[in-house]
């Protein structure tokens, strides 16, 4: 045994060490290693949708304005300016400095094409739908103005503008009549304050700061986004310090580590809130007791949201009475609210003639622990709850086939803080997710996007929101809380609307 | 032979294409793909442009007479996630499985036949019951556990091993322990039950009374004869492992077939599931297939029977 211990286990320990050299993140190089539990496959926002790849593009591209996170007001980014000819002409123009990474500068024509390109039949970008819904075409007016002809009024323009469609030079998905709508999805030559140096799809991106970026240039020289599929694999190197920043990490494993020297807990606020939906059109029993509003104001005072918020998510988490996320613009505060009151709720059951509750089906796919509250505090007023937690998808399907007489459903807006971004996708009427029925609510939310006058809009919402609370459509539940663990030597700024923007970060 | 080899190939197909059915109907069934890949947040109009796509508004029938018709001809189709032939996809990433699952057998056949030979030759002693002590914990283990128990001792507490990725063979250390001592109970006790058995036999004592000792006579006589069952487990565990990586991957961040068949079923891509489920088949049936085979080779009452 002595033996073997001298001359196997030690040498080989000794190699093992001399030969280990981890790739340290930190200041010492100028390289942030970011982990991220998604696989990055395609960096062409214009072809993606989830929340790591808004991260990236923010990184990478840049768009014709920029969304101010702090005052949530639009701002002049490769855009300086608009000018609205009537109210579906807007004219747009452009910076001079704007360079792609491939060294070639920004023209009117690139603008013009992207925007087309997205709108187009061949195009099939995922952004198709939300551009193709106002923008008529866009034609180039002058070497720095593009004008866009649009179909109809509509408010979000310039926040489409800002977050949706991120620019591409003329001729890059179709060139020479091939088309090719993978273009940018691996060589993405951009706008952005950084540029691709290496990505091996699934595993690693390398980003480098570009040089001749027109704006503020980052702090930080090299960012390198790493896939981890596992939180666990993510918290050892970060404690190791291969990595400096995690994010979408469980509250208590983001509390634990942060109490560490070795890591930084932050938590910031998030978009995403949770709510239940109630079926009030009696899509699933036309007289069931769902469509009597005294039972839904009673689910709603049955709620014990707020230490939902605080135990079960914690952190920035908080309750909210309103169909919106208190950040967005809209979101009125005003609207009726059910406080926490369950002696009221079985009294409300009682009225609208359940005094000894009836049997309810509440489907839910995330956040379980937050399911088993609603249902406990459903219980506790008489309401025999049967849950049902599926996948996202499975819910969807039901929903879509008229099954679900409740669900617990939570929305992020793709971090628009307007509540345009959720209004319209939960209660007008070409949309399954409205359980309400209430055709004259939809039109108050419709109403909102078909003018440019804020404060009409706000009105608008006001109303719309007024009659969801009322009505008690939804019982709202809670905001969200985003938590990061990050290196102590990492300053990363977080921003109210909960999008995280690596390319603010510094080192301390 | 030789008609034997073919009637088992042809099995092994059979096998792949009814697993194959089985799963693209259930994937179908219990998700809706386009949302899947668009995501939560996506809006209807997203998932309608996705749906369009990939032509996934068609009945569930009709895409599986696609795939299979495809696949007739050698086409397994486009990653829907990946956006890439789902072939390629696959030839790239099996380099990587195949390595840790040869890692992982060599470690568990690097533990476990010592093992089980220390514990044959010195039954009932506190070597046999250390042997089988380390046996019943490789056993009761979960491979999660002992990947993340590895991940702190080696890669966090003394930092001597990379704990994720795959970009040299000392990243594949820590993963091939952790996927190999999974087999090493059933191996280990299989070898010590067959040298117990062996060591008993007539030709031994013959053996022993020519003097033959030790490491020597075990090397020489009783391995050989007790080593035959093991060699056909061996082969299945190689197929397992082939196919059981997932978690392992998943863990080390391995960019295997056991990673891309967990992304793939989180994002409902029908096409890499339906191949990966296809080559795990075949890799099975080939396992066991090849364990008939070698097993054969080695014991001529095998052949005759």
């Amino acid at each position: 045994m002595k033996h073997f211990m001298k001359r196997i286990v030690g040498p080989s320990l000794v190699a093992a060490a001399l030969f280990s050299v981890p790739a340290m993140a930190g200041p010492d190089d100028d390289t942030l290693r970011a982990a991220m539990s998604e696989e990055i496959l395609n960096l062409d926002y214009n072809y993606t949708t989830k929340r790591e790849y808004i991260i990236l593009a923010q990184m990478t591209d840049t768009t014709l304005f920029d969304l101010d996170p702090v005052t949530q007001e639009y701002r002049p980014a490769v855009a300086t300016g608009y000018t609205f000819v009537d109210e579906t002409t807007l004219d747009i123009t452009l910076r001079d400095d704007v360079t792609f990474h491939d060294g070639s500068v920004l023209s009117a024509e690139d603008v013009a094409y992207t925007y087309n390109w997205i709108i187009g039949d061949d195009s099939k970008s995922n952004a198709s739908g939300t551009i193709g819904r106002w923008l008529e075409h866009a034609e180039v007016t002058a070497p720095d103005t593009v004008r866009f002809h649009l179909k109809s009024i509509y408010p979000l323009v310039l926040r489409d503008m800002a977050q949706r469609v991120m620019l591409r030079k003329a001729g890059t998905y179709d060139a020479g009549g091939t088309i090719n709508r993978d273009a940018m999805a691996q060589k993405l030559i951009g706008t952005g304050p950084y540029k691709v140096v290496r990505f091996e799809p699934g595993q690693e991106l390398v980003l480098e700061r570009f040089e001749d970026f027109f704006g503020d240039k980052p702090a930080i020289k090299t960012i390198v986004v790493r896939n981890l599929p596992d939180t666990g694999t993510q918290q050892a190197e970060l404690m190791n310090g291969s990595i400096d920043w995690m994010f979408k990490v469980p509250l208590d494993l983001a509390e634990s580590l942060g109490a560490t020297p070795l890591a930084t807990h932050l938590s910031g606020p998030d978009l995403r809130v949770a709510f239940v939906v109630l079926d009030a059109a009696g899509n699933t029993d036309p007289k069931g007791p769902l469509t009597k509003v005294k039972v839904r104001q009673a689910i709603n005072h049955a709620l014990n949201k707020a230490e939902m918020a605080k135990f079960l998510i914690g952190g920035s988490a908080e309750p909210i009475h309103t169909a919106c996320h208190p950040a967005q613009f809209g979101c009125d505060q005003s609207v009726r609210d059910y406080p926490y009151d369950p002696a009221k709720a079985k009294a409300l059951l009682a009225e609208a003639g359940y005094p000894e509750g009836f049997d309810l089906e509440l489907w839910a796919y995330r956040d379980k622990p937050v399911a088993e509250a609603v249902s406990a505090d459903l219980t506790a007023i008489g309401i025999n709850v049967n849950l049902r937690y599926v996948k996202l998808e499975s819910l969807n399907q039901a929903r879509a086939a008229h099954d679900i007489p409740a669900y617990i459903g939570t929305w992020g807006s793709g971090g628009t803080a307007d509540t345009a971004a959720i209004a319209r996708i939960h209660f007008s009427m070409e949309t399954d997710r409205n359980l309400s029925g209430d055709e004259a609510l939809a039109a108050d939310v419709l109403a909102a996007e078909q003018t440019n006058d804020q404060e009409e809009r706000a009105a608008d919402y006001t109303k719309a929101l007024g009659t969801i609370a009322e009505q008690a459509y939804w019982a709202p539940l809670f905001t969200y809380s985003a938590n990061y663990l990050v290196s102590p030597h990492l300053d990363f700024p977080l921003d109210p609307d909960g999008l995280p923007r690596l390319q603010n970060s510094s080192w301390k | 032979m030789l008609k034997y080899i073919l009637l088992r190939g042809l099995l092994a197909l059979a096998v792949a294409f009814t697993v194959s059915l089985a799963a693209f109907f259930l994937l179908n069934i219990a998700t809706d793909p386009a949302q899947a890949i668009a995501g939560e947040n996506a809006t209807e109009e997203v998932v309608q442009t996705i749906r369009d796509r990939y032509g996934l508004d068609q009945p569930i029938p009709v895409r599986y007479a696609r795939w299979l018709g495809g696949v007739l001809q050698g086409d397994f189709g486009e990653s829907y996630y990946w956006h890439k032939p789902v072939a390629e996809l696959v030839a790239e990433r099996a380099g990587v499985t195949i390595t840790l699952a040869l890692a992982a057998l060599a470690v568990t056949i690097a533990i476990s036949i010592p093992l089980g030979a220390l514990a044959a030759l010195n039954p009932n002693t506190w070597i046999d019951r250390m042997a089988l002590g380390v046996a019943v914990s490789a056993q009761a283990v979960p491979n999660f556990w002992l990947g993340l128990i590895m991940i702190i001792l080696l890669g966090v507490m003394l930092p001597i091993l990379p704990i994720s990725g795959d970009d040299s063979w000392r990243h594949f250390i820590l993963p091939a322990f952790v996927l190999g001592a999974s087999s090493v109970p059933a191996v280990m006790r299989l070898t010590r039950t067959g040298l117990i058995e062996v060591m008993g036999a007539d030709y031994i004592r013959t053996a022993r009374s020519k003097g033959f000792r030790g490491i020597g006579l075990l090397r020489r006589h009783a391995l050989r004869n007790a080593l035959l069952p093991v060699i056909s487990v061996l082969a299945v565990q190689l197929g397992q492992k082939f196919g059981g990586s997932v978690i392992t991957e998943s863990i080390f961040a391995i960019n295997g077939l056991g990673r891309l068949a967990l992304e793939s079923i989180l994002g409902a891509d029908i096409p890499t599931v339906q191949m990966l489920i296809f080559v795990f088949a075949i890799v099975f049936v080939a396992m066991n297939l090849l364990a008939d085979i070698l097993n054969a080779a080695l014991d001529p009452r095998i052949r005759i029977a």
